[in-house]
């Protein structure tokens, strides 16, 4: 019987996989490219690490770190495996593989950790109007096949959405050669982070068209892309008359979005939260499923590895006090995202380990310059702390003591807009 | 001339204006200043990019400078880049390139490459 | 010499071709695009209708109602996916439900098996999300759904087996009629001889019929604008749901799919271009609005897709479906619209049988092997036979497409198959892989190294669906 099961062999689980097995649990990662390292791999822009290791690496560099501590303990691990089954037994979970190599295999576990990070909206998910060609392309996909494969979509390119990826494709493709007409968000502010604004797009002049998106799409004969519509929107996102910019480009990259890959949990039964569109957890990370726990991006969407490190971490020393527990007791109360917080982890706080220190991950639902940000239960603010400059694009951490709380009564976190 | 600059040092992201004789304003602070002055007088990024291989499975192999460089030799730098082929196993932080255009910066790899399995990447260095 | 040339294989042309490879006949089937089943049969709602709608005595009610019970067969003789859901048509108040009788009237004259009258309460019994303002429901058990290009792919499979042959990319161009043949020009430049032409060029029949005549009716394009729920909300209902019929055709409906999605849609607007199928946001608004008088709370953040189809109405107030007056051996299929693919088997036979009369001048192919082998859809099998065929086959070890668990093996069998195919999209439609949630996101960069090196291609020549619709322009770092 195998302590815990890690699925996904990305930043998150190999920083839970690593964790786990130091604190002397046997461990099996399984993941299903054939290296690990998950999307880092393709990540090859820079500015990862400063808040682990204080100094900046690209996606690679990093992984590497992680991928040399992984392999020194010795962990067991799967590649090129993919998880087709997973679901609980009594208290045993079962999780089913498939692999060219050693078929289809039954593998049984005390504990899950799920780290299967994200997939992309796409066009389909935002119903963008038009024709269907080829060349609109998630900026994921793009990055793929431009980094690892080698392979250019196109040579004008028009970016939707100003999530980081975006940003950072639309500074690659640049550099390869390609022209980069545009940027257009819908939103009044950008949705990635400031340095990649500056980087990615003012460097190379770039327009950014914020409060604008794309109305229509055209084929040629062959039906690959030809030409995008753009337009202004107000405030309510419709779109205003007379505003039409049309761009004759051959690749529009989406970065509209990521969306948390929890896909393996449909056999389970699983509480889901549809903010995070993941599962709900405590500060463990343990899912309303004993012994299922969740970190990184199939949690909730980080714009940092560091952060997606930091809490799979947390998760692996959470599964160590699961394994030794043997008597679980659930003493949970609802955490509640109040007025102007998007939405926030963990979703319950659990009373039955009061000796520790609960960190809650939450975004602002806009840009906040000055804020007071409270904790409050029963009508009593437990906590109250100044916060500058909150960003949807930037995902905020704070720490909470579970010693100040009532075990009875939910709490609720949220930003009071100060001047 | 006045140029504007969005200052990356904090979240704050404050908008800076610096005019031709170096006054600069709009920063809330010392470190936005610096940063400004930097970006107007000798902006330097580090260049992240692929480089060519002859191994069928990892036909692009990752690569940095590994000092930032003169942001306007960034697509001088791509230009020498592009032209290289790897065809030998070589691991992540070698060298590929030595001080590229005169900027005292090395092409370095991001990442190993070797036709091997995943230990042997990771063990042979 | 051919005896038949079928122009045309989409659904309605790969009926007809199968139907005539029960004879000994020479048979060619000519497809413009690269791909069976690539227009109307792609973008349409997929049901097997029961048979309320169509005028009592039309060919529309007749074929239909027969084109339903011979469903049964081809899901028995060819092993094409059928879920036999029934449906629900909704009234709201008092004036509808006088509407709703005329239905049930129809329904009578048509001899539509099973079918009664609910009370709103007793359908949201069944059917708990239907919306709350229903007063009425005709209910039809005998509808069914199917997927379209499946059915197509199997009846066309299944001709090729029986000695059919088919041309892909193949336009024709041009039609000479001599003393007692006719001369079809293909691609400006090839030149068949065939004694018969069967006309099943959907939303194009009528320009082929110019081709050598006025034809007997124009073809008009209407445009048919769809949502795609994931399959994920499997069970938010399980009958198709019809509003009241209108001048607009059969309306917005909610269409549970083989596969597990919920089809929402179609809008209806007829359209100057007929070849033209893009989505608008007019008629995806259509369709959100008009969706929420079928059902409450329609989960609409769990959209996977959008899309357009061109259904062909012709000027002509029914299935037209005879010989030319003026040219002896062309036969019309015009006018198939909805509910040409309940009727598709019907119309083969019908055309064949009853029109033609092919049994008076040829001898019945005594070879004719009905039956076609299911593919594998390898995740669906029990864990036994997936591990007898693992021995055999590895590579039904390796998932491709992870949210359908789609095996490399599959995708392989897809590309090389009777019909094989070079393209992403041929590939989805074949065994669904970046059909889930993830929309290919995942998986196209594997299914196309998998056809570059099945295929023995440059990455740079894969296509997604059309000839030169490529999917890179050209490699990284490489002077273009």
């Amino acid at each position: 019987m195998i302590d815990c099961i890690v699925i996904g062999g990305g930043a998150g689980g190999l920083a839970a996989a690593i964790e786990i097995k130091r604190l002397g649990h046997n461990v099996l990662l399984i993941e299903r490219e054939d290296k690990l390292g998950g999307i880092l791999n393709q990540c090859i822009h820079n500015g990862f690490g400063l808040e682990i290791f204080k100094e900046e690496y690209t996606g690679p560099e990093y992984a590497d770190k992680y991928i040399k501590l992984f392999l020194r303990e010795k962990i067991n691990y799967l590649i090129d495996t993919t998880v087709i089954d997973l679901y609980k037994e009594e208290d045993i979970f079962i999780v089913k593989t498939s692999s060219e190599t050693l078929g289809i295999r039954e593998y049984k576990s005390k504990s899950i950790c799920l780290s299967t990070g994200s997939y992309e909206r796409t066009r389909g998910q935002i119903s963008i109007p038009g024709d269907r060609p080829y060349g609109v392309i998630t900026a994921g996909s793009a990055q793929r096949y431009i980094n690892i494969d080698g392979y250019m979509t196109g040579k004008r390119v028009f970016i939707l959405g100003s999530g980081d990826i975006g940003l950072i494709m639309a500074r690659r493709m640049t550099l390869e050669g390609a022209k980069v007409l545009g940027v257009a968000e819908i939103m009044p502010y950008s949705n990635g982070l400031n340095r990649n604004i500056v980087q990615c797009l003012n460097d190379f002049d770039i327009p950014l068209y914020l409060s604008h998106t794309v109305t229509n799409i055209k084929a040629d004969d062959s039906n690959h892309l030809k030409e995008i519509r753009v337009m202004k929107v107000d405030d309510s996102f419709n779109v205003i008359k007379d505003t039409e910019i049309d761009f004759q480009v051959d690749t529009l990259l989406l970065s509209v979005g990521l969306i948390p890959d929890i896909i393996l949990l449909d056999q389970l039964d699983v509480e889901i939260d549809p903010l995070t569109k993941s599962v709900k957890v405590d500060q463990s990370n343990q899912t309303s499923i004993e012994g299922l726990f969740v970190c990184g991006n199939a949690l909730q969407i980080h714009d940092l590895v560091d952060n997606v490190s930091k809490e799979s971490q947390r998760t692996g020393k959470a599964i160590d006090l699961y394994l030794r527990n043997t008597n679980h007791s659930n003493k949970k109360i609802s955490f509640i995202p109040g007025v102007n917080i998007a939405y926030l982890t963990p979703q319950y706080i659990d009373f039955s380990n009061p000796n520790e220190k609960v960190v809650v991950s939450f975004r602002p639902k806009k840009k906040i310059e000055k804020s007071l940000l409270k904790v409050i239960q029963n009508d009593r603010i437990v906590y109250e702390k100044k916060k500058m400059f909150l960003l949807p694009a930037e995902m905020e951490t704070i720490e909470l003591d579970i010693l100040h709380f009532d075990e009875n009564q939910p709490i609720t976190l949220e930003l009071e807009v100060i001047s | 001339m006045i140029k504007e600059y969005i200052c990356i040092v904090c979240p704050r992201g404050c908008r800076v204006n610096v005019d031709e004789n170096l006054n600069v304003s709009g920063n809330q602070c010392q470190r936005g200043k610096t940063y400004a002055l930097n970006e107007m007088k000798s902006p330097t990024r580090i260049l992240t990019t692929t480089i060519k291989t002859t191994f069928q499975d990892m036909p692009r192999v990752s690569c940095k400078t590994d000092k930032a460089i003169p942001k306007s030799l960034l697509f001088a730098a791509m230009k020498i880049i592009n032209q290289m082929t790897i065809d030998k196993s070589m691991y992540i932080g070698d060298i590929v390139i030595e001080n590229i255009l005169d900027t005292g910066a090395n092409v370095v790899l991001t990442k190993s490459i070797k036709e091997s399995t995943n230990e042997e990447i990771y063990f042979s260095d | 010499m051919y005896d038949y040339i079928i122009i045309g294989a989409g659904v309605i042309g790969s009926a007809v071709a199968r139907e005539l490879s029960k004879y000994q006949v020479k048979v060619l089937c000519l497809e413009k695009e690269n791909d069976v089943a690539n227009v109307q049969t792609l973008a349409n709602s997929a049901i097997i209708h029961a048979g309320h709608n169509p005028e009592p005595g039309s060919l529309k009610a007749r074929l239909s109602l027969w084109g339903n019970l011979l469903y049964d067969d081809l899901e028995r003789e060819l092993n094409i996916p059928l879920l036999r859901t029934g449906a629900f048509v909704v009234a709201h108040g008092k004036e509808e439900e006088k509407d709703l009788d005329k239905y049930v009237k129809i329904c009578k004259e048509n001899k539509v098996p099973g079918y009664q009258l609910l009370s709103g309460q007793q359908a949201r019994k069944i059917e708990r999300n239907l919306a709350g303002s229903i007063t009425k429901v005709l209910s039809l058990p005998s509808t069914k759904v199917t997927n379209p290009w499946e059915v197509a792919f199997a009846l066309m499979e299944n001709a090729i087996e029986n000695g059919v042959k088919l041309k892909l990319n193949h336009r024709v161009t041009k039609i000479i009629k001599e003393n007692d043949f006719y001369l079809v020009e293909v691609n400006h430049h090839i030149n068949f001889k065939t004694k018969n032409i069967i006309n099943a060029g959907g939303v194009a029949s009528d320009d082929i019929g110019q081709m050598i005549e006025i034809p007997p009716f124009k073809i008009k394009g209407r445009k048919g604008e769809y949502y795609v729920l994931d399959k994920r909300n499997i069970g938010f209902i399980n009958h198709v749901i019809y509003p009241l019929p209108s001048e607009r055709g059969k309306g917005v409906l909610l269409t549970p799919q083989v596969h597990g999605e919920i089809l929402i849609g179609p809008s209806s607007e007829f359209v100057d271009d007929k070849h033209q199928a893009s989505t608008t946001q007019k008629g995806l608004e259509y369709v959100k609005e008009h969706s929420k008088e079928l059902a409450k709370n329609i989960p609409y953040n769990q959209i996977i897709r959008s899309f357009a189809g061109i259904r062909s109405t012709s000027t002509y107030d029914d299935f037209y479906i005879q010989e030319s007056k003026y040219n002896k051996g062309f036969y019309y299929l015009g006018g198939i619209e909805s509910p040409g693919l309940t009727a598709a088997p019907a119309i083969a036979k019908y055309l064949i049988n009853d029109v033609i009369g092919v049994q008076n001048h040829y001898l019945i192919n005594n070879q004719f092997k009905p039956y076609r082998k299911a593919k594998v859809e390898f995740h669906r099998l029990p864990l036994n036979d997936q591990k007898r065929l693992l021995e055999i086959e590895p590579k039904y070890g390796k998932i491709i497409c992870k949210c359908e668990k789609i095996t490399e093996k599959e995708i392989i069998d897809a590309i090389h198959g009777l019909l094989g195919t070079h393209t992403i999209k041929g590939i989805k439609k074949r065994v669904r892989a970046g059909a889930g949630i993830c929309q290919g996101g995942y998986c196209e960069e594997k299914v196309m190294k998998i056809l570059a090196r099945e295929l023995n291609l440059d990455p740079l020549d894969i296509i997604y669906d059309k000839d030169n619709s490529k999917l890179f322009l050209s490699e990284s770092k490489v002077e273009k």
